[in-house]
C-alpha cells in the first residue's frame, strides 16, 4: 500500500476516476517544492467487497508543503463518479476552508481531468492562509510574515507551516519556505544536463525553521534542485551564513539571495572565461591542439615539440576559473613509468594571474612551456623508460 | 452525555448501509432528555449531576448522496423538508456510512453539520459515523461506529453509544427501553382488546378489584371494632356487679365470723384469740390488695385481685385513651393482624396488679372460676385484637406465690388485658 508507483495506483482506481488521478500523479506539482510529484497511497474502495475490481475510489494524497508532507484523504464514490470528492485533512482537524473560496469544488466538472488537481491547488492556498492565521499566536513571527508579505519578491512564493504548539514546553514553532528569486537561466546548459531524473524547474528554496516564538533558535537551510546543485559545484556550494540572532527574515533572505546570485554569476562568468581561454590557446597553438572540451571548456590537450622533443600538455580548468589556477600536466610521449603509464609531471603553480585575459594567459603559458620543458625532458630521460 | 440506540434501529441502519454500494447517509430521530441525579452522602449534603441522554428511536435514510445539499455543501431547506416531512421536529442527529475511511469527520460533513444545527434548531446535534473496514483478502470485516457531538469543544467530542440488551445478558437484566411505540397496528389491537383489561378510565381492572377487596376488609374490621367495644362495655358492667357481689359476700362472711367469735367469747371469756394474720384483707383500696399474698388463704387466691374497673383505668390514663372510642372509622388505626390463635395468654396487668386472667392451675371457687374463665375467654379474644396504638404502661411481671406462671405476653410487650383496651 505504501510507496505505490503511479502506474499501480492508476490500474486499481475505478475507470471513471482514472483521468482525474492521472493528472495528479503524472503532472501534479503543487506548491514551491515541485521536484517530486504528488504521491498516492492507501487506495481503498467504497463499494461492497463483492464488487469486481478495479473499483477503488478513495486514497491518501501526500503533498509536500513548507518542508512537511500533508497527508489528506480524498474520498470519491465509484458509483457516482460525477460527484465531487470529500476530504479529510489528516491531523489538521481545525482546517475548514470556505467552500466559496474553492471554485473548482463549487463548479466541479468530472469531465475535466485537471479538475481534481486544480481543486487541490486551491485547497493548498487556503491551507496556507490558515497557517498564516495561526501565526498570530506569536507576534514576532507574525511580524516576520508581514514584512515578507510586503516585499513583492517573496510575497507570492512563500509557504508557511505553523507547527502545533508543543504541549510540554508550550513552545510554538513555525517554518517558512521561500523561493529565492534567483535567475538561473544563464547557467550554461552543459552543467544542467547531467542529472538522471527529470530536473523540472530550476529552483532554490530557503527553509527557515523557527523553533520558538521568540526567534532565538533559527535554523536556515538551502535547498537547490539537483541540476543547480550540480552546476554550482555540489553540496559544498550550499554554505549559507547563519541566521543572525536578533535579525529578521527581511534582511537575511536578500543576503542569501545575493550570495546565491553571486555564485551563479561566478559560474556563468567562469564558463565564459574558460571559453575565452580555450579560444586564445586555440589561436596561439593552432595545430598543436589535440582536443578540447567544446561544451564546458574544462579541458585542453596540446601536443608540442621543442627541439625534436614531443610532449603533451593537458590543461585542466577548474570550476572557479579564473580565480583558481588551471592545472598543467606535462606528459612525455616516449617514456613510461614503472607502472606502465606515460611519464608525466603536474604543475599547479606557475606564473599566473587571474587578471590576465585569455590572450595574455596563452602568451604567458607559451613562455612558461619554453622555460619548463628542458627540466621536464631531463626528468623524463632520467626516470622514464622507453 | 449518554446516548443509546435501540437494537432494531441500529440493525436497520446497518442493513441500509451495508447494502448500499457507495456512501450512505440519513437522519436520526429520537428524543433528548435531561436527567438530574441528586445524591446525598456523608461527605457532602447533596450533589446533583445533570446528564443529557440522547435516545435514538428511528432513522430516516436518504435515497442518494447530495440529496439535500449541493457541491459546495450548502444545505437546501426545501429538500430537507421533503425528506423529513413532519418528522423534522424529532431529528436529533444524522449519520453517515463510508467504507474504509478514518473515524474522523470530513470536510463536507463538518460544513453540513453546522448548517443542520442551525436549520433544525438542535444545539447538540449528534453525528453518527459508521465505517466499514475490510482486510485485504476480505476475510475479516469490521463495522465501527462512533457518535460525535461536534458542537462541543474539540477534546470532548466522542460519546459512547450503548445498545440496550446487546451484551452479556447473563449478567445484566433485560432492559425495557423507553422508546415509544409508534406502530399503528399495535395501537389498533390494544384498543380492540383493551376493554378486557382496562376500565373506562384506563386503569387496569384487577387493580380496582383489589381495592374493592381492601375496602371490604376495612369495613369489616371497623364493624368488628364496634362489636368489641360493645362487648367490652358489657363485660365491664358484669365485672362491676361481680365485684359488688364479692364485696357483699365478704361483708356477710365477716359478720358471720364476728358473730361466731362473740358467741365463742361469750362462752369462753378467758380464751383470747391472738389476732390472726389478717386473712381478710382490710378494706383498703383495691389497689393495695397486691400486698397481701398469704398462703394461708387457700380459699381465696390472694392475687385474685380484681382488675380495676374499666372506668377507673380510663380516668388514670387519660392520655392513652383508646383509639376505639375516639375515631372508630379511621383506617390508619387498623390493628396489625396477628395470627389467629396466638399462643399464650397475657397475664400481667398493666398496673402491676395481681391478675387472675392467666391460666389458673390453682383451684379457685367455682364462682370465681366462672368469672375468671369468662375473663380468660375475653382476654384471649382481646389478645387477638391487641393494639400497639395505645400507650401501654410498663408492666412488671408479677410472680405469683401460688405458682401461677405470670408471663409476659408472647409479643414481648405486656399485652393489654382486656379491660385495659
Amino acid at each position: 500500500m505504501n510507496s505505490m508507483s503511479p502506474e499501480v495506483a492508476l490500474n486499481r482506481i475505478s475507470p471513471e476516476l482514472r483521468p482525474l488521478l492521472c493528472s495528479v500523479v503524472r503532472n501534479g506539482r503543487v506548491g514551491l517544492d515541485s521536484t517530486n510529484c504528488l504521491r498516492v497511497t492507501d487506495l481503498k474502495t467504497g463499494c461492497t467487497s463483492l464488487t469486481p475490481g478495479p473499483c477503488c475510489d478513495r486514497f491518501k494524497l501526500h503533498i509536500p508543503y513548507a518542508g512537511e508532507t500533508l497527508k489528506w484523504d480524498i474520498i470519491f464514490n465509484a458509483r457516482d463518479p460525477e460527484l465531487p470528492p470529500d476530504f479529510i485533512f489528516g491531523e489538521d482537524a481545525e482546517f475548514l476552508p470556505e467552500p466559496s473560496e474553492l471554485p473548482h469544488l463549487v463548479q466541479w466538472d468530472a469531465g475535466d481531468p485537471e479538475c481534481l488537481l486544480q481543486l487541490v491547488k486551491e485547497l493548498i492556498q487556503q491551507y496556507h492562509q490558515y497557517q498564516c492565521q495561526r501565526l498570530r499566536e506569536s507576534s514576532r513571527l507574525l511580524f516576520e510574515y508581514d514584512s515578507l508579505l510586503e516585499d513583492p519578491n517573496y510575497s507570492r512564493s512563500m509557504e508557511i507551516y505553523a507547527g502545533h504548539k508543543n504541549s510540554w514546553t508550550g513552545e510554538f514553532s513555525a517554518r517558512f519556505l521561500l523561493k529565492l528569486p534567483v535567475d538561473f537561466s544563464n547557467i550554461p546548459v552543459y552543467l544542467l544536463k547531467d542529472t538522471t531524473l527529470d530536473p523540472g524547474e530550476d529552483v532554490a528554496l530557503l527553509s527557515v525553521s523557527f523553533e520558538d516564538a521568540e526567534a532565538t533558535q533559527v535554523f536556515p537551510k538551502l535547498y537547490l534542485s539537483p541540476s543547480i546543485e550540480h552546476a554550482l559545484g555540489g553540496s559544498s556550494a550550499l554554505h549559507i551564513p547563519a541566521f543572525p540572532s536578533g535579525g529578521c527574515l527581511i534582511d537575511y533572505v536578500p543576503q542569501v539571495c545575493q550570495l546565491l546570485t553571486n555564485k551563479v554569476q561566478y559560474v556563468i562568468q567562469g564558463y565564459h572565461k574558460r571559453r575565452e581561454y580555450i579560444a586564445a590557446f586555440l589561436s596561439h597553438f593552432g595545430m598543436g591542439v589535440v582536443e578540447y572540451d567544446a561544451e564546458g571548456f574544462t579541458k585542453l590537450t596540446l601536443l608540442l615539440m621543442w627541439k625534436d622533443f614531443c610532449f603533451l600538455v593537458h590543461v585542466d580548468l577548474p570550476l572557479y576559473f579564473p580565480r583558481d589556477q588551471p592545472t598543467l600536466t606535462f606528459q612525455s610521449v616516449y617514456h613510461f613509468t614503472n607502472s606502465g603509464q606515460l611519464y608525466s609531471q603536474v604543475q599547479k603553480s606557475y606564473p599566473y594571474s587571474p587578471r590576465w585575459d585569455g590572450n595574455e594567459m596563452a602568451k604567458r603559458a607559451k613562455a612558461y612551456f619554453k622555460s619548463f620543458i628542458p627540466q621536464f625532458q631531463e626528468g623524463a630521460f632520467a626516470t622514464g623508460k622507453l | 452525555m449518554a446516548a443509546s440506540i435501540s437494537g432494531y434501529t441500529f440493525s436497520s441502519v446497518c442493513y441500509h448501509s451495508a447494502n448500499s454500494n457507495s456512501d450512505h447517509e440519513g437522519f436520526l430521530l429520537g428524543e433528548v432528555r435531561h436527567e438530574e441525579t441528586v445524591s446525598i452522602s456523608d461527605t457532602q449534603i447533596s450533589s446533583s449531576e445533570l446528564l443529557q441522554v440522547v435516545e435514538v428511536h428511528n432513522h430516516e435514510p436518504c435515497a442518494q448522496l447530495f440529496s439535500f445539499y449541493d457541491y459546495a455543501g450548502q444545505v437546501n431547506e426545501e429538500s430537507l423538508n421533503r425528506i423529513l416531512k413532519d418528522r423534522r421536529k424529532n431529528v436529533i442527529g444524522w449519520y453517515r456510512f463510508r467504507r474504509n475511511t478514518q473515524q474522523q469527520m470530513s470536510f463536507r460533513e463538518q460544513i453540513i453539520h453546522k448548517q443542520l444545527t442551525q436549520l433544525l434548531g438542535v444545539p447538540d446535534l449528534v453525528f453518527l459515523l459508521f465505517s466499514f473496514i475490510s482486510t485485504a483478502n476480505n476475510s475479516t470485516h469490521a463495522l465501527e461506529y462512533v457518535l460525535f457531538r461536534p458542537n462541543r469543544s474539540r477534546y470532548n467530542q466522542r460519546v459512547t453509544l450503548s445498545i440496550p440488551n446487546l451484551g452479556n445478558t447473563s449478567q445484566q437484566e433485560y432492559k425495557v427501553s423507553s422508546v415509544p411505540n409508534t406502530s399503528l397496528n399495535y395501537a389498533k389491537v390494544i384498543k380492540e382488546h383493551g376493554a378486557e383489561f382496562f376500565d373506562k378510565d384506563g386503569v387496569m381492572k384487577d387493580i380496582r378489584t383489589i381495592f374493592q377487596v381492601y375496602g371490604a376488609l376495612q369495613d369489616k374490621v371497623q364493624s368488628v371494632c364496634g362489636e368489641v367495644e360493645q362487648s367490652e362495655r358489657v363485660k365491664e358492667k358484669v365485672q362491676e356487679e361481680v365485684n359488688k357481689l364479692k364485696q357483699q359476700i365478704v361483708l356477710r362472711k365477716r359478720k358471720t365470723t364476728d358473730e361466731e367469735r362473740r358467741l365463742q367469747e361469750a362462752q369462753n371469756p378467758e380464751l383470747r384469740l391472738t389476732p390472726e394474720e389478717n386473712t381478710e384483707p382490710p378494706e383498703t383500696a383495691l389497689l393495695s390488695r397486691v400486698a397481701f399474698h398469704t398462703p394461708s388463704t387457700p380459699e381465696r387466691p390472694g392475687p385474685s385481685a380484681n382488675p380495676p374497673a374499666y372506668s377507673d383505668l380510663l380516668s388514670l390514663q387519660n392520655d392513652s385513651l383508646l383509639p376505639f372510642s375516639s375515631s372508630p372509622t379511621s383506617a390508619a388505626l387498623l390493628p396489625r393482624p396477628q395470627a389467629v390463635g396466638s399462643p399464650g395468654h397475657p397475664s400481667p396487668s398493666p398496673l402491676g396488679l395481681g391478675l387472675s386472667a392467666g391460666p389458673n392451675p390453682a383451684p379457685s371457687p367455682g364462682q370465681e372460676d366462672d368469672d375468671e374463665e369468662e375473663d380468660d375467654e375475653d382476654s384471649s379474644e382481646y389478645e387477638n385484637l391487641v393494639s400497639e396504638v395505645g400507650q401501654l404502661p410498663p408492666v412488671s411481671a408479677i410472680v405469683l406465690l401460688q405458682g401461677r406462671p405470670a408471663a409476659l405476653s408472647p409479643d414481648g410487650d405486656a399485652s393489654v388485658r382486656g379491660s385495659q383496651t
